[in-house]
């Protein structure tokens, strides 16, 4: 076959497997045969760009769509030049958008884009040092659900910023689209919208179907079912293999996150309507002495990790299951990083035994097992170049961008609804590195039982320094009982919040 | 003195242990740089059977090992893929030029401390001493503040001028030591020869004190090597240190540990070439004023 034969094959090939047309499995067969290779697409052998992106789609074939670069071409001349600054997380999302997508922005607009990314407490020490010099070193700001309490008045709200500059608003970009419990959830403080939602991480039931078939077990609906199955998997197969791998370090705020799923989950909350805590009331003893039931069942060291080491047992097949974000789960897929790939399956959180509503919680707390860790994107209001970085903003977070970050970004959760129904996302739904698989559960959690943290100022302090420590201490035997601790815990947080 | 072939077998024994204690925790992180994630967390721990791969090599500085793929596009050095070969570079920078400008200036005040008798000079010392004294914590907002004033946030400048500061009251410190250790009467009889201050530092005393300005300048290059806090204050996205990028690898779902092993692997091969590089003078200097005559 002629080169300009072979490669017009290619090109075929190629916008049958973006079209979803073709298995990637039979595109790399069909390539390989032209003599083109993974390696000469960039594919399969090629360097991943950081942890948990596959190269699941040819990167090439990966484009954005046409009307969204005719509009960035044409609003974004004025700004040429201009470069903008984003302090993030290594997230999903932030790593596609550094290393594959920002491209085109670029291009389109010649706005430079320099993402920093680091690991969430040093976001939060730069936009902290930001916020307090009011200088506008970064234009943009990643923000934590957590932090959105702190950050409200620091950033434009985007509703104001749509319709105080219509001529920039990107056509289609459809704010109603983001899933309204994460605006509730990540987004909202007060009558504010901190940014839009970025990224969304959540607590989803990940389990080892091989070893559940084995035993006979089914996937647990409720937590009784859930330390059931833990227990009998840990009595047959331990020391080898576990029932359930927890995220409970000491003092970090990974044990804080279970802590509240469980909490939640036992009909309990963190807050009174009055602001008072009230782990230490009858549903929250409860949610502790199943939290040190279930803990029985999980592998020694277990005090130990946050959530990498419990994505690590899971993944090196130590643990059989896990209620964790369900970004790890394109990873346990991925053959060349896991000894699991393909034996996992994801299913919605355990019911709750009773749960309370926001109206029976304090600082806009919303009860729910499937805890949610995302993040939302705002235009910083010291930014010096505040319409350039909204510009990038919408583009970032708009639903086309999404579905490239969903198939590039290794089947990270979007957070428009229409994402989970474009092509180019349930074209990955197969097993292999960065699966979409697993996103209608993720879905469905999002929309029936997502839990949110409380949104107020001490929130940072509680949740990642005086909640976590006291834990971290009763499971260490520094306690006497449950009651005990949950009611030291009180005491923490009320000072705290008395400040 | 007489030893039997016991305790010579146990004193061999012992020194074998104490090599392989320090020994191990180098052998095993390289070992991690070669190991696929899946091999990392093996349980019980495979520490010399795995099928090695040079896989995080490729990715952090994005070179083809012998598998027939391109290098990366550069990404900028705040991050977003693990291509880090730009930020071993930026380390070499910041810590060789700020290793030079910490010694030249010590050198100058350590021999003019040494030397010289001027009003107030002991407590110059304890000044000099003194400013290490604060946690540099409480100094890397102000800095951050000064630094965006002057427009050093974020470049070479910056960062050369807060690692050579901070270095130079330790640097001072032990190179007046060294310079101590050198008779004055050799100054004074070259002085009574005709020779200028300038000359006798020069000529004289330099080359004397060459083991304690080696000594002074690897543990400077070393404490730059490894500065975090400064560097992760001080800069955002043109340039990074080792210390501060390796950070960049835990990710939020999870840590890449091949990854920063082979960067923290690769990153140890500098510094070895800088102490190599000036260990015949070290001995020498760590030893002076060892023995006093």
């Amino acid at each position: 076959m002629k080169d300009k034969d072979r490669k017009l094959y290619l090109s075929s090939l190629t916008d049958k497997l973006v079209r979803g047309e073709m298995g990637r499995r039979d595109f790399l067969r069909l390539s390989g045969a032209l003599g083109l290779g993974a390696g000469a697409l960039g594919m399969g052998l090629g360097p991943r760009p950081y942890l948990g992106v596959s190269s699941a789609q040819a990167q090439e074939a990966v484009q954005p769509s046409a009307d969204v670069i005719a509009w960035l071409k044409e609003v974004g001349k004025p700004f040429a030049g201009t470069t903008l600054k984003l302090a993030t997380e290594s997230t999903p999302p932030s790593n596609a958008i550094n290393s594959q997508l920002k491209k085109y922005f670029e291009e389109a607009t010649g706005i430079k884009v320099e993402i920093e990314v680091l690991p969430l407490e040093q976001v939060l020490q730069k936009l902290t040092l930001d916020v307090a010099s009011s200088l506008g070193t970064y234009d943009l700001y990643y923000i934590d659900q957590s932090w959105a309490a702190s950050f409200s008045q620091d950033v434009f709200d985007p509703r104001e910023q749509i319709s105080a500059k219509p001529d920039l608003a990107m056509p289609n970009y459809n704010i109603d689209d983001f899933l309204p419990a994460l605006v509730d959830g990540i987004a909202m403080y007060e009558d504010r919208m901190v940014g839009v939602p970025y990224d969304i991480p959540i607590f989803i039931m990940i389990y080892r179907k091989d070893v559940y078939e084995e035993l006979g077990l089914k996937a647990p609906t409720t937590f009784e079912e859930l330390y059931n199955n833990s227990k009998a998997i840990t009595d047959k197969k331990g020391p080898n293999l576990f029932g359930y791998a927890g995220q409970m370090k000491s003092g970090h705020y990974a044990l804080e996150c279970e802590w509240t799923s469980m909490l939640w989950g036992h009909g309990g909350s963190i807050f009174r309507t009055d602001g008072t805590f009230s782990g230490n009331d009858e549903q929250g003893i409860a949610a502790l002495d199943y939290y040190t039931k279930l803990k029985a069942t999980m592998p020694p060291g277990v005090d130990g990790w946050t959530w990498d080491g419990q994505g690590q047992a899971v993944a090196q097949g130590v643990a059989a299951s896990m209620l964790s974000w369900g970004e790890f789960f394109p990873y346990f897929d991925d053959p060349t990083q896991t000894k699991v790939s393909g034996l996992c399956e994801a299913v919605i959180p355990p019911q709750p035994i009773a749960l309370r509503t926001v109206k029976d919680t304090g600082y806009g707390e919303i009860p729910g097992v499937g805890h949610q860790g995302g993040s939302s994107l705002a235009v910083s209001k010291y930014s010096k170049s505040p319409d350039a970085a909204w510009l990038f903003m919408q583009w970032a977070t708009c639903a086309d961008t999404q579905a490239l970050i969903t198939v590039l970004g290794g089947g990270t959760g979007p957070t428009r609804a229409s994402v989970y129904d474009d092509p180019r996302v349930k074209a990955n739904a197969r097993v292999g590195a960065g699966t979409t698989r697993h996103l209608p559960v993720v879905r469905e959690t999002i929309a029936k039982y997502m839990g949110s943290e409380p949104d107020l100022p001490e929130w940072a302090q509680l949740s990642s320094d005086t909640i976590p420590v006291s834990l971290g201490k009763y499971f260490a035997g520094g306690y006497g009982s449950s009651k005990e601790a949950m009611d030291d815990i009180a005491a923490q947080v009320g000072e705290v919040l008395k400040g | 003195m007489h030893m039997s072939a016991g305790q010579r077998t146990l004193r061999t024994i012992a020194g074998w242990l104490v090599v392989g204690l320090f020994f191990f925790p180098i052998y095993f992180w390289t070992s991690v740089a070669f190991r696929d994630a899946k091999d990392i967390f093996s349980w019980p721990p495979k520490f010399f059977e795995f099928p090695p791969t040079v896989r995080n090599f490729e990715q952090v500085f994005g070179i083809s090992l012998g598998f027939g793929f391109g290098n990366q596009d550069v990404v900028t050095p705040g991050g977003g893929n693990f291509y880090m070969a730009p930020r071993l570079w930026d380390s070499i920078v910041i810590a060789s030029m700020s290793t030079v400008l910490a010694v030249v200036v010590a050198t100058l005040a350590a021999y003019s401390l040494s030397r010289m008798d001027f009003r107030g000079r002991h407590h110059f010392v304890n000044w000099v001493l003194s400013t290490r004294m604060m946690p540099p914590v409480a100094v890397a907002v102000p800095m951050f503040f000064i630094f965006k004033q002057f427009n050093l946030l974020d470049t070479y400048t910056g960062i050369i001028l807060v690692h050579g500061l901070m270095n130079l009251p330790l640097a001072v410190l032990l190179l007046k030591s060294f310079f101590d250790d050198i008779p004055a009467e050799i100054d004074e009889s070259a002085l009574l020869d005709g020779a200028s201050r300038w000359t006798i530092f020069r000529r004289i005393v330099l080359p004397m004190a060459k083991g304690g300005i080696a000594a002074t300048a690897v543990l400077c290059f070393i404490f730059s090597w490894t500065e975090f806090l400064f560097v992760l204050t001080l800069t955002q996205t043109s340039i990074k240190t080792v210390p501060v990028v390796s950070s960049t690898f835990v990710t939020s779902i999870g840590t890449a540990w091949g990854n920063m092993a082979a960067l923290g692997a690769a990153a140890i091969v500098p510094a070895f070439i800088v102490i190599m590089l000036v260990q015949r003078h070290l001995v020498r200097g760590l030893t002076m004023g060892s023995l006093k005559q």
